[in-house]
């Protein structure tokens, strides 16, 4: 099972987006409103994932997902941001974001980002399996 | 480091006298060096898992898993540090040389320093 933590205003453009994530058997949604929120969520539960959106109203997301490696390294973090793909990645860098969302994500989106996190999960427990 | 498991990116089949890998998360194995006594005890190797975007916390694992004490690497980004420091692997810096022995060996002489956050650098993290 995915646990994964919804950062967004409650007004927001990211319907179809989360439709498609609340249909996969495989994902626990959890949802914050501002990225404190997010971040006090993420201290006391365990989350395997982070999608934010661009705005959240107290920080961006990217700046979210900088805040999170001092909560947790291990959560993986996604955002909205309408940066060029280059300005996005300066902005990003070291941070290991999984990848840059535009305003409006569609079903499709989600299903690649759950794809991505089921391989990155995957991965990540064959290499802890193959020591013990 | 008088006692102690040392990590390596390396390039190809890594090993004391291989080659240093600048990317960690992209080198081939890691070479892993066993200290007892600030003595070099035994040498093996581990591949590395293939590297997806934002899957730096692969080889975080894999290292641990592998009860690495300490990496050294000549860049490492915010988050697959903040995942060594997590876990407990101290990470070392040296960007100079790309020969693996002679860093292990200035690693157990307590020549290197471990990275600073000024240091820490950018391009996707792992």
């Amino acid at each position: 099972m995915i646990k994964l933590l919804l950062v967004t205003p409650p007004v927001n453009s990211l319907g179809d987006f989360v439709a498609a994530l609340r249909l996969d058997a495989d994902v626990e949604l959890l949802c914050a409103e501002s990225g404190q929120a997010a971040l006090k969520t993420a201290d006391e539960k365990h989350i395997d994932i982070v999608f934010a959106n661009e705005n959240l109203g107290d920080m961006t997301g990217i700046e979210l997902a900088e805040k999170m490696l001092t909560v947790n390294p291990m959560i993986n973090c996604a955002a909205v941001s309408t940066l060029s793909s280059e300005e996005f990645s300066e902005a990003s860098e070291g941070l290991g974001l999984l990848a840059q969302f535009p305003a409006n994500p569609d079903k499709s989106m989600a299903e690649e980002l759950l794809q991505q996190v089921k391989t990155i999960m995957g991965r990540v427990a064959s290499s802890v399996k193959r020591e013990t | 480091m008088k006692n102690g498991r040392i990590a390596i990116p390396s390039q190809g089949n890594g090993g004391l006298d291989g080659v240093r890998s600048g990317h960690f998360g992209h080198c081939d194995v890691f070479t892993l060096v066993d200290v007892a006594e600030g003595e070099i005890k035994e040498i093996t190797t581990v591949p590395n898992q293939e590297h997806a975007q934002g899957g730096c916390m692969v080889p975080v694992n894999l290292l641990a898993g592998h009860k690495v004490n300490a990496l050294i690497v000549g860049g490492i980004g915010m988050r697959p540090l903040a995942g060594f420091k997590q876990v407990g692997i101290d990470v070392y810096y040296e960007a100079a040389r790309n020969e693996i022995k002679p860093v292990v060996e200035d690693l157990i002489a307590g020549e290197l320093q471990q990275i600073k956050s000024d240091q820490v650098c950018g391009g996707g993290g792992g």
